[in-house]
């Protein structure tokens, strides 16, 4: 069955914070809504069989030749069945055996395999390990044979028939439970639970379930069909209730008693269309349910899932197609290498475009690392994959250049897109220390990706290259032959690295590339990164949330803020004589080993969410110095000396530079 | 001094290591981890104790056995003067009201479909603290006021998706007020957070421990977050506590060179003061396979011969201040039994 494992998208920026209800994402399904209004209808006859149909199916009548097999008329709407019997009516009154059964064993089978679920996830060792392998041999005996057996063996009586598919249909939800109930125990708040003492069936009653059983309904629902099915056929092939009028027992009776060769059409249709229907239903209606009820939650960016996707579309596959031809720079005192100018970016919500960057503007010279610091939902993770075109789905560039040596990222055909990405421009994340492929050495890893860009040095010439560079980021040609997963989070984030220089790119840009290491090794990498910046001459951006790190490694710092640029100067400048109030106080929470005597100041208030944007300065609502100004317009970055910032309050300095 | 709230002496907790393949087929035994290896320490009512280290130190693993979530495979944890290890289960859960946990991630460690109110509720209800109703709804809004959510029928209904990160971790810290502890085990409480919030949650922890009386074992591998805020710092590697003392002595004078190679590291938010990081060269600690003699000789910039051969006792090197390392044998001077010492009390005979 469809065991709903979905893997959460990678989420960069979360738009939408609020969830949907599960009731308004179940009607946004429009097949969700068909499904439930063709199950509906189902119940509907079958309820008001008795008062819609025209004749009692159960009455006893004594037909005559010419009552048998008799085409739709206007007095028998779909026709007569061997026994002269109405189809139409039997056809309702089927309805209610069918959904009858459909919904008793689901249920039947939904306590079983809830149950059976729920301990053998939670209970781990010899009990769940046990529970297991019964549910296993329930999976793979064939469940018809053996229903067919039984339901010999015990009669056919509908009661019998409702607990043998009951009984042997619970294994795909006991599998479902399990494997969610697995998940959902190794979540921090069921830990938490343990840890305030709860005991085991609290945890399960309060934590577990409340969660399971979203997915365990919706999975019962797609049983329901299941058991329609289940018993239709066991009807068809004689083992129905004798007693009863089913949908299955109809297609019984038509087959074994000459309905095909008497040409009656009438009798074989409807009840196996009546079977489709349902089925249809339920089934409609349980991948709805199931699509609306998985809880997709919102995840902090930190501990986002490895962004794969965005680095298998950084690396494509096929050789690339030429680099376009840039212009050789002249060195120092130069243009930039990287020119970033009103760059404005939103997600799609369900309210509209949210606006996640909003005009910003730098620069980036050769040999020089600048720091994007800012809290998250500031924008820089977005800007720095913006500046490569990789916006997760939903993501847009409204406005903006992206000029890397004269050329517009922003502006270029795919195809040379891809050849810029990774080659003149490349980028390591802090997920993507797995994305290594694991059946090959990291020094074969690193040599395809320098043949890839330069096929022209040749294997021999691109070993060499890539030991050299291995060595460089400190991984010596013994560790190099090995695979990755022999390398701890330290080496695989040096691999990466090498991985990302292979092809000697202009500009790299580095995505918290420290946050999931250990102490340690952060300050090592980092110092790698900016040495290799500029041995390489190569531009460096480090987006960062740790001042301390822009502190001892960056040159520039750019300071985000609601999506804008709000200040932007020299590491010293910046950290001696911030010019933005928020900047201000961002370096006043800032701890410092060094000064343990100084408290801390945290800022009050919440960034704002993306769609409460403040209109006028986004940091108003936190600025201890706001003034009106500041709530009805939004401060451009004002020029200073070698530096800008965001803030009505330069503005009189900022004159005085210009004049 | 007056009776430390909690004391923990020679602490070990072994885990049964995994074999690999190549094992399993040779019948070579697995190696035990050994998580947590001989670790000493008491924690007086109102202190803030700093538990420093490295992934794999085992300071995750000293932080469980407090709670009593673990059963320590060696060695004692005595809270208010009763021993965890004679205790029985019912006395056990009564204990656990004394020792309540604060979880790294807010974002994980709330249950998504429970309301605050629930949330907070919880802890009371699975002690059965308080009857339901009137007294537990004033014991829910206390706590919730306490950890800075104020007022408290502003969040009482909301559910954790409509907090902010900082919002979250209060409510993580209002639950476990809400039994009134006496000791709070805060497992890196802010690395998850905001920088700019991270401030705001220290500083209710701190004036928690202040104003409450509550003592705090803040556990962290960033020796910034808690240098502000710890009375005393221990750092740990490979489950042994090899310095410990006041936070001024351990950041000012640290003696041990782990403890200095670790502040070496630590980010210095002002770029006129260039870092010269100490590099440690060799393997990463591995708690499956823990070094000879000095379990930091290997990594050391400073070892030398007997170093691989003996391991070191805490040595006294001020005042409550312990540093295991040979280095500073000559100049230490312990005074073995007495117990209000702490580094005396941590030491162990090699």
């Amino acid at each position: 069955m469809t065991a709903a494992t979905h893997v959460a998208p990678p989420e960069v920026v979360a738009p939408l914070a609020v969830p949907l209800h599960p009731a308004r994402a179940f009607f946004r399904q429009r097949l969700g809504l068909v499904g439930a209004a063709m199950l509906g209808f189902a119940f509907f006859v079958a309820i008001a069989a008795p008062l819609l149909a025209p004749y009692d199916p159960y009455a006893s009548v004594r037909p005559t030749i010419l009552d048998i097999y008799q085409p739709p008329s206007a007095e028998h709407l779909l026709g007569t069945d061997d026994g002269g019997k109405d189809v139409l009516s039997s056809l309702m009154y089927g309805a209610r055996v069918s959904l009858l059964v459909g919904f008793t064993a689901a249920f039947i089978a939904l306590l079983i395999g809830a149950s059976v679920g729920l301990v053998a996830g939670y209970v781990a060792g010899r009990v769940g390990g046990a529970l297991m392998r019964v549910t296993d041999f329930f999976l793979v005996i064939p469940d018809l044979a053996l229903m067919i057996v039984i339901v010999a063996i015990v009669g056919p009586s509908l009661t019998n028939i409702i607990l043998v598919i009951g009984v042997l249909g619970w294994t795909s939800t006991a599998r479902l439970v399990r494997s969610q109930t697995l998940s959902v125990k190794e979540r921090k708040f069921v830990f938490r639970a343990r840890a305030v003492g709860a005991s085991g069936l609290h945890i399960m009653r309060r934590h577990i379930l409340p969660l399971v059983l979203p997915l365990m309904l919706a999975n019962t629902v797609l049983v329901i069909s299941v058991a329609v099915l289940e018993e239709s056929t066991l009807a068809f092939i004689g083992l129905g209730d004798p007693t009863v009028i089913s949908w299955g027992q109809m297609l019984n009776f038509a087959f074994t008693r000459g309905a095909v060769s008497a040409g009656a059409w009438w009798a074989l249709l409807p009840p196996g269309l009546a079977i489709v229907w349902v089925v249809l239903g339920t089934t409609l209606v349980g991948t709805a349910l199931e699509e609306a009820l998985n809880p997709r939650l919102r995840r902090h960016h930190l501990e986002a899932e490895p962004r794969l996707h965005l680095l298998e579309e950084l690396r494509g596959g096929e050789p690339l197609p030429e680099p376009p031809s840039l212009a050789p720079q002249p060195a120092e005192g130069s243009p930039p290498v990287l020119r970033v100018s009103g760059l404005t970016i939103s997600y799609d919500s369900a309210g509209g475009p949210l606006r996640a960057v909003d005009n910003v503007s730098f620069d980036l010279h050769r040999g020089e690392t600048l720091g994007l610091v800012g809290e998250s939902g500031c924008g820089k993770t977005t800007t720095a994959l913006a500046l490569l075109r990789l916006l997760p789905p939903g993501g847009t560039i409204e406005r903006g250049q992206v000029v890397l040596d004269g050329v517009d990222i922003l502006a270029l055909p795919q195809n040379e897109l891809r050849a810029v990405r990774w080659t003149r421009m490349s980028i390591v994340f802090q997920g993507a220390m797995n994305a290594l492929n694991p059946v090959k050495t990291v020094a074969s890893q690193v040599a395809e990706a320098i043949r890839l860009h330069e096929p022209e040095v040749g294997r021999r010439g691109a070993d060499d290259r890539a030991r050299q560079l291995l060595e460089r980021v400190g991984i010596s040609a013994r560790r190099a032959n090995h695979h990755p997963h022999t390398y701890s989070g330290g080496m695989r984030q040096r691999a990466m690295i090498a991985l990302a220089l292979a092809c000697r790119p202009d500009v790299i840009i580095a995505d918290e590339p420290t946050t999931a290491l250990d102490v340690m090794i952060q300050a090592q990498i980092l110092e790698l990164l900016a040495d290799l910046g500029r041995e390489f001459g190569m531009g460096t951006i480090i987006v960062t949330h740790d001042l301390g790190v822009i502190a001892q490694v960056c040159d520039r710092v750019a300071v985000m803020y609601g999506g804008s640029l709000v200040e932007e100067a020299g590491v010293q400048q910046l950290f001696a004589d911030p010019q933005h109030p928020y900047t201000r106080l961002l370096l006043s929470s800032v701890p410092d080993v060094g000064h343990p005597d100084r408290r801390l100041r945290a800022i009050p208030g919440t960034p704002p969410r993306l769609e409460q944007m403040p209109a006028g300065c986004q940091f108003a609502p936190r600025c201890p110095l706001v003034f009106e100004r500041c709530w009805t317009e939004r401060p451009p970055a004002y020029n200073l000396d070698r530096r800008r910032a965001a803030c009505f309050l330069v503005e009189p300095q900022a004159r005085a530079t210009d004049g | 001094m007056a009776e430390p709230v909690i004391r923990v002496r020679d602490l070990h907790m072994q885990f049964a290591g995994r074999r690999g393949l190549v094992d399993s087929v040779r019948r070579r035994p697995a190696q035990p981890i050994r998580a947590v290896d001989g670790v000493s320490f008491s924690l007086h009512q109102g202190e803030v104790l700093g538990l420093v280290g490295e992934s794999g130190s085992g300071k995750t693993t000293t932080g469980t056995l407090l709670l009593g979530l673990l059963r320590p495979t060696g060695g004692d944890v005595e809270i208010s003067g009763k021993s965890l290890e004679r205790m029985s289960a019912a006395d056990l859960r009564r204990l656990r009201r004394e020792v309540q946990m604060i979880f790294q991630d807010p974002y994980e460690s709330l249950n998504p479909r429970m309301r605050v109110a629930d949330i907070v509720a919880e802890p009371l209800r699975v002690h059965g603290a308080v009857p339901r109703g009137a007294q537990e709804r004033e014991r829910v809004a206390e706590a919730l006021e306490q950890a800075g959510l104020a007022p408290a029928g502003a969040y009482l209904g909301r559910l954790p998706f409509e907090l902010s990160g900082g919002q979250r971790q209060r409510v993580v810290i209002a639950a476990a007020l809400a039994l009134r502890p006496r000791v709070l085990v805060a497992d890196e409480p802010v690395s998850m957070l905001d920088v700019s919030i991270r401030a705001d949650i220290l500083n209710l922890l701190a004036d928690l421990a202040e104003t409450q009386g509550i003592a705090i074992v803040m556990i962290t591998h960033d020796l910034s977050t808690v240098a502000a805020y710890a009375q005393r710092i221990a750092v740990m590697y490979l489950g042994r506590i090899v310095e410990i003392g006041p936070t001024a002595d351990v950041l000012g004078s640290p003696r041990h060179p782990y403890t200095q190679a670790l502040l070496s590291v630590v980010p210095v938010p002002d770029p006129t003061q260039q870092q010269v990081p100490v590099i440690l060269t060799g393997e990463t600690p591995d708690p499956s396979a823990i070094p000879s003699g000095c379990r930091f000789h290997p990594r050391c910039p400073q070892a030398f011969d007997r170093c691989p051969l003996v391991d070191p006792p805490l040595y006294t090197v001020g005042p409550q201040h312990g540093a295991a390392c040979l280095l500073v044998e000559s100049s230490a001077h312990y005074e073995a039994g007495d117990d209000e010492h702490d580094a005396a009390d941590a030491h162990r005979s090699p």
